[in-house]
Formats: structure tokens, C-alpha cells, sequence
């Protein structure tokens, strides 16, 4: 299509899709751009590649079992969108979670948001053409598979937390598991790190590569890492803490520019802190128990369920009609790896959600993709897509 | 106005207060325009505003500096049809802030709409996530957002019929979609936005969209 | 197709004394292509993250030749869906099937590619073989690995069983000429 610029100057721009399907959409993404040679100079994005009805999914069943389709929101950090919603539907308790599974909870949130920061790291790495990174950053991920596999018997899509506490308690050496996991997570780093720090190719690609300025990234809703890129020091877990994080002993990692490189470098740094406050929490592990006990959530006993009435109504009337949430409309959030993960949960006082919404943080991410893209090339376009780290079943629900 | 300096972190907020922020906000937003107590809260105070007011309010809510709400978190839609003994508008679309300058301040601002009346202002013009949220609204919902510069849809194809998060909406109720959208249409608004000037009008659909229906005439 | 068809001399069958020579073609065809099945990786949702699993060290999926991913089904074999088809999706998948040239087999991975999964509603298209003929279902949300493993060996046996000069025929008679004599 020809067009006159700005500067009356005659163009013929191309227009072409970037995506749907495509190596380096994280996902199913749509970015029809007008292209002047290589530079991208409008796009318009799509998405809803993905869409697959969470939140009327969630309606038509229990409480209980919106936890797996939970799970298949931010896939590479399962458990933490598991503990995101359960901290929600507690916060419209009110209940007190006990203390071993405070603990747990902040560890297994910790464990999930550096696999996801791995996981997002290796990919932009693999996109821009280190593939070495990949291979050598899925080492510690694999061990992290292995750990979550003995833990909740899924490697992936885990469902651990519950309302009022945790699936299972931990098992015997997960202390061991751990400690092993996050060394080969530091030599992992540290071996990537050494071949991309001062990499001239790598500082080329993403140095001053869509830039976004703090004003911009606000209006647009970002949280999370991507916002801490450009500057603006704002955690969930320092601002308002939540699980005993105001007593860990760790830094919020901000950059400078904004641009993809301080978004790689902010989620690398991140993973190093994750492993300090991991550190810090088993430490205080105490013997105890996991779940609340508190018969509007908590399953009673098996053992008190074969003795006694009462217990045994609780467990059928808990399964079969679901928690009983108080009636009302509650939002609350959790410091999710990509941002601000939140649940705004609409209930009606029986155990089946009247409406769940999502509050995803890649659709803020992504709604400013076509902001950043503009004026860069279609290759700056792929690095900064990695960099934001799209999740698509977030993304889309 | 001065330029507030994000990269300083904020002192960390404790429950209590969150609770003096809360009714602070809502006391501010009280002295300036007609708002209500939301009766269905159950965990956090929300304010009931008029969507007349929808707009001054929200300027209100960036714009002052002890509010200082400069982060929409997320516009969702509610609709309220059978919800156990609810009375009046079918719909809400509640609006979740989020402040940045004050350590834990949070507000919930919620427009009830009628199903037959159902149109709503945008706010995409303070905030620019606010262009995807409304989109999201709508698609979902019906709620039509007034002045809003694209309200497409956004997570269901563009041949879906209907609103799909609706009560009345049967869940398993599938659409085939025959062919991707073209979006040129889209493009050209963007090139238009961009300052650009185009010569040639730009085609509805594309070269192979264009051949899949010339072949299905034949 | 009113000629009598005219077998030819190559064709398996129990009378002619040639057909060993047809049988290893197909071995050596079926050979060749079940050990370099070239994978267009059609990845939508938590199926290929482990997919991307398997691709790394420890499962290793380029042992079966799969080696390197071509994101371009105008070079691909073997086209794996994996995770959830919406009805966005849908002629998106559709268009790919079409660009990759035969042979070309699909391995439909995980529970959404093969009935939709737990996603029963108005945007996921119940399985994909509502779209594309499907040779290997994988069962799993998401599936290990081993299962990911177990399906290529499955499609492997598929194509040992195929015939190269059968299909070859089906398709001339199809098209009303024979194979000349």
C-alpha cells in the first residue's frame, strides 16, 4: 500500500502478519504490521488465539474445582496462579492460613517465579539465536520438574495449594531436592551469564530495543518485572506484603531504561533473589500442620470421617456442594512472576462462583506491544515479545 | 505538576493502613461528587457512581495528588441476572484502581447499566489499558463504551453472534469462524493515527481471503 | 475408470514372483521417512511446554530425527498440535495442514488437541480431527515426556506399515489412468 509520511515522503509499505502461528510468539499471537523494508512503522495486534472460557468454565462447578484451570493460566508457574486464587477466596474468609503453610507457600511462589523467570529467559535467548542458553537453563528446570513431580504428582499443571492450605504436606527431603536444585539454578545462570553479558551481539539486539517510558508503562497497566525495567520500584511483596514477605531479606531488582534488556537482566537478577529468600524461608521451617482447621474449608480427617456424623456431612457437603463463600465481591492479588496476578471473585453465598474474573498481567504487557514495536524492525519486534514474557493461556484465559 | 519519583520504593503498608487509605479515598471522592457505599461489598469498601459521573470521577481519582490513582488495574464486567434477590440494573462494570505514589491504596469504583440502556463512557482516553479492558467488556458482555476509538472484539473471533459471559448465554453454545479477520481495516486506522497519508484505499480483506471467496462462489 | 486395471509386475500380491521389489522399496521408503519425520511444532498451549522439555537434554526427541524445528510446514512431516484449538484458531490449523506437502502426518498431543480437553464451551473446537485427520492421539494434560516418546514410536510403526506403490496406485486409479504396463 503506498502512503505519503510525515515528511511528504512517498512509501510503499507491506503488510504483513506476524503470527498467528510462528516460532517466536510465545503462544498464538497476532501483529499485522505495516513494514517500510524492515521497519515495522504501525501494527495493530490480535489476540483471543487462546481463548478458552475460563472464566465460564469456573461457573459451572465448585470452588474446589476452579484449581486446574487455574493452573493452565500462566502454565510455566503453575502454582503460583493456584495460590493467587486460594489467597483470594481466603481473603473473603478471612481465615488465617497456619504457619507451616505460610512458609511453603512463599517457597513453592519463590521456586515457581525463578522457573518462570528460566523459562522466559532461555526462550528469549533461544529467539535471538543463543540456543546454547536454552539447553543449559532447562537443567535446573528439569531438576525443578523432578522436585514438583514428588511433591504434588504433576510436573507441569500442579493444582497444589487448596483454600485454607496446601494440597500435601512437603515430603521427606524436599529440604535436599531443593538445596540441589537451586546450585545447579546458580551455575546454570552464572554459565549463561558468561555467554551473554558482554556479548556484543546480544548487547546490540537488545540494548535501547523498544524502549518504554515509565509515564507509558503506567498507563498501560504494567506490574511486575517489565515495570521494575523501567524504573519504577514497585513490588507487591515489599508494598504490601502478604505471607510473613516483609521478614525476608531480599532486594527488589529495578532497572533503568526499559528496554528489552533491562527486562532480561531484571528477570535474571530476580531469580538470584527468589533463591536468597528460598534460603531464608527453609530455614524456618517448622513442624506443623498444612491446612486450616476451619470446617467451612478444610476437609475433615478420613480417619474422623469413618467415626463421627458431623465430620462426615462436613466432607460430603464440602466436595459435593463446594466451599461456601461468603456472599460478596472481593479482589485480591499476589506479586505472580509477570506482574500483578489478581482474582476478583463475585460470590453468592453457595459454593459455586457466580463470576471470577481474572486480572491477567501479560494483557497489559501485550496491549503495548504495538506502542513498542513502532519504528523499531521486525527483528527487535521478536526480541522484545520474548522479553515481555506473553504467556498466551494468561494472555487469553 | 511535578514529577513524581518512582524509583524511590514506598515505606511497606500494613492491613491497618490500608484501612485509613480506604476511607480516606472514599471520604475525598464523597466531598466531591454523589457517590454510594456499595451495599454488596463484603471484604472492601466500593463506590457506586452514576456513569454520567464516571468520567469526572476517575479524573478525579488520577488527577489528585493524595489519591493518586495512576494504575487501572483491570474493568470487569458482572451481570447480575437471577442473583439471588438483587434489584435494578442487570449489569455492573466495576473498575479497579491501584495507587503507586501511596503504599497500599486500593479503590473499586462500580456503574450499574441496564440491559436495554447499555452504554457506558470510556475512560481510554486517561488510561490507555483501558482500550483493551472496555474491548474485553463488550465482547464479553454487550456493555458498549461511548467514545471509544476501536470496540472490537477482542477474545472471540469476529463472525461470533452473542455475548458469551452472559447468564443467558448456554456455555457449550460453539460458532465456527469460516475465515481470519483481514484487520486491514484496523491497520489503516493505525497508519492514519501514525500520521500517515495513504494513496490507495486499503482492500477489506487480503489477496487469499479474497481467493477462498471467489473459489466458495463458484 | 472403465478399463480393466492392469496390474503391474511390481505389486505385492501372492502370485507374482516380483513382489519382493516392492516390498523393499516400501521398506526402504517407510525406512527413510519414519526416521527423519521433520516436526512443524503447532504450539498453542501447556503441551508445548513440554514439548519444549523433550526437545532439551534429558528426553532428547532429535534422536527419532526429529531434529530441528521447521517453522514452516512447506518443509515439515510431521505436524504436532499441541494444547488448545479455538474456533480463532481453527483456520489457522486448517491452512497449515494444507500447505504441507504428502507424505504428512499429524500427531494430535495432549487432552485438548484430541476432544477439547476439560475446556467444554463456546470457543475450543472439540479435538481437532474436526478439522485435520489425525494419525496419533497423546493422552496426558499435559503429557509426559515418555508419552510425547511413545506416540513418535507409534507413528514410526504407522508408517513402517504404509506402501509407497499402493498409495501410489490408489491415487492414478483415483485420478482414472494406471501405472504403465
Amino acid at each position: 500500500m503506498r502512503v505519503i509520511d510525515k515528511e511528504g515522503e512517498k512509501l510503499d509499505l507491506l503488510s504483513v502478519n506476524i503470527g498467528p502461528s510462528h516460532p517466536a510468539t510465545h503462544g498464538s499471537l497476532r501483529a499485522i504490521c505495516a513494514i517500510d523494508g524492515e521497519k515495522i512503522v504501525a501494527a495493530s495486534c490480535e489476540i483471543g488465539y487462546l481463548h478458552r472460557g475460563f472464566e465460564k468454565m469456573v461457573e459451572r462447578g465448585t470452588y474446589q474445582q476452579v484449581m486446574p484451570y487455574t493452573d493452565r493460566l500462566n502454565y510455566c508457574s503453575a502454582m503460583l496462579n493456584n495460590i493467587g486464587f486460594c489467597k483470594a477466596v481466603e481473603g473473603m474468609f478471612g481465615i488465617e492460613l497456619t504457619e507451616r503453610a505460610t512458609v511453603i507457600r512463599v517457597i513453592i511462589s519463590e521456586m515457581s517465579r525463578f522457573i518462570d523467570h528460566i523459562i522466559c529467559v532461555a526462550a528469549a535467548l533461544a529467539d535471538l539465536g543463543a540456543q546454547t542458553a536454552y539447553f543449559y537453563l532447562f537443567v535446573p528446570r528439569e531438576e525443578g520438574m523432578n522436585i514438583w513431580e514428588k511433591l504434588t504428582g504433576a510436573r507441569l499443571t500442579n493444582s497444589y495449594a487448596r483454600i485454607g492450605g496446601l494440597y500435601r504436606d512437603l515430603y521427606e527431603g524436599f529440604e535436599e531436592d531443593t538445596l540441589r536444585l537451586m546450585t545447579l539454578t546458580e551455575k546454570g545462570l552464572s554459565d549463561v551469564l558468561g555467554l551473554v553479558d558482554r556479548n556484543k551481539i546480544f548487547l546490540d539486539r537488545t540494548q535501547g530495543v523498544a524502549a518504554i517510558s515509565q509515564k507509558d508503562a503506567i498507563s498501560y497497566g504494567w506490574t511486575g518485572p517489565c515495570l521494575r525495567a523501567t524504573g519504577v520500584d514497585r513490588d507487591m511483596r515489599k508494598d504490601e506484603p502478604y505471607y510473613g514477605y516483609e521478614t525476608y531479606d531480599f532486594d527488589t531488582v529495578v532497572g533503568s531504561t526499559g528496554d528489552t534488556y533491562d527486562r532480561l537482566m531484571v528477570r535474571i537478577y530476580e531469580v538470584r533473589e527468589s533463591i536468597s529468600i528460598i534460603r531464608q524461608a527453609l530455614k524456618r521451617l517448622k513442624p506443623g500442620p498444612v491446612n486450616v482447621e476451619d470446617p467451612r474449608v478444610s476437609l475433615p480427617q478420613h480417619i474422623n470421617a469413618y467415626q463421627d456424623m458431623e465430620a462426615l456431612i462436613n466432607r460430603f457437603k464440602l466436595v459435593y456442594e463446594g466451599v461456601h463463600v461468603p456472599k460478596g465481591e472481593h479482589y485480591d492479588g499476589i506479586e505472580a512472576a509477570n506482574g500483578e496476578l489478581g482474582f476478583f471473585i463475585v460470590s453468592d453465598g453457595t459454593g459455586n462462583p457466580w463470576r471470577i474474573k481474572v486480572r491477567p498481567p501479560c494483557l497489559t504487557q501485550f496491549a503495548a506491544f504495538a506502542h513498542l514495536v513502532e519504528g523499531a524492525m521486525i527483528p527487535d519486534a521478536i526480541a522484545c515479545l520474548s522479553s515481555i514474557n506473553i504467556i498466551a493461556g494468561e494472555l487469553d484465559r | 505538576m511535578s514529577k513524581f519519583d518512582y524509583t524511590k520504593a514506598l515505606v511497606p503498608s500494613t492491613p491497618e493502613s490500608r484501612e485509613a487509605n480506604l476511607t480516606k479515598v472514599f471520604d475525598l471522592l464523597a466531598s466531591r461528587l454523589r457517590i454510594v457505599i456499595d451495599p454488596q461489598e463484603h471484604c472492601a469498601k466500593s463506590a457506586i457512581v452514576d456513569r454520567s459521573l464516571l468520567h469526572t470521577a476517575v479524573t478525579i481519582l488520577r488527577d489528585t495528588p493524595e489519591l493518586g490513582f495512576d494504575l487501572l488495574l483491570d474493568i470487569v464486567g458482572i451481570d447480575y441476572l437471577n442473583y439471588l434477590d438483587h434489584q435494578g440494573p442487570r449489569f455492573a462494570v466495576v473498575y479497579l484502581f491501584k495507587s503507586l505514589k501511596v503504599s497500599g491504596q486500593r479503590f473499586q469504583l462500580k456503574v450499574l447499566v441496564d440491559e436495554e440502556d447499555l452504554v457506558v463512557p470510556t475512560i481510554s482516553d486517561l488510561y490507555s489499558i483501558a482500550d483493551w479492558a472496555e474491548r474485553e467488556v463488550y465482547d464479553q458482555f454487550g456493555v458498549r463504551f461511548e467514545g471509544h476509538p476501536n470496540l472490537k472484539r477482542l477474545l472471540n473471533h469476529f463472525e461470533f453472534v452473542g455475548h458469551p459471559l452472559r447468564k443467558d448465554y448456554p456455555a457449550t453454545k460453539r460458532q465456527w469462524l469460516s475465515t481470519n479477520d483481514p484487520m486491514l481495516d484496523q491497520l489503516e486506522a493505525r497508519l492514519k493515527h501514525n500520521g500517515f497519508e495513504l494513496l490507495d484505499p486499503v482492500p477489506v480483506n487480503t489477496p487469499a481471503v479474497e481467493d477462498v471467496i471467489k473459489g466458495s462462489r463458484q | 475408470m472403465s478399463k480393466a486395471p492392469n496390474i503391474p509386475a511390481v505389486l505385492p500380491s501372492d502370485t507374482n514372483p516380483l513382489s519382493f521389489m516392492s516390498t523393499s522399496i516400501d521398506a526402504v521408503i517407510n525406512w527413510g521417512r519414519s526416521n527423519s519425520m521433520w516436526p512443524f511444532p503447532f504450539a498453542t498451549a501447556c503441551c508445548a511446554i513440554e514439548f519444549m522439555s523433550l526437545m532439551s537434554a534429558r528426553y532428547d526427541f532429535a534422536r527419532f530425527g526429529t531434529e530441528f524445528m521447521r517453522f514452516t510446514p512447506r518443509q515439515s512431516d510431521l505436524l504436532l498440535v499441541m494444547g488448545t484449538v479455538t474456533y480463532k484458531q481453527a483456520p489457522v490449523l486448517r491452512r497449515i495442514y494444507e500447505q504441507m506437502a504428502s507424505p504428512r502426518w499429524v500427531i494430535a498431543a495432549g487432552a485438548c488437541a484430541s476432544t477439547g480437553g476439560f475446556y467444554d464451551c463456546y470457543c475450543t473446537v472439540p479435538g481437532i480431527d474436526q478439522i485435520i485427520p489425525v494419525d496419533v492421539y497423546i493422552a496426558g494434560c499435559p503429557p509426559r515426556p515418555e508419552a510425547y516418546i511413545e506416540a513418535a514410536m507409534q507413528l514410526q510403526a504407522k508408517i513402517k506399515d504404509e506402501s509407497f506403490m499402493t498409495d501410489r496406485l490408489a491415487r492414478l486409479r483415483d485420478r482414472g489412468e494406471d501405472l504403465p504396463a
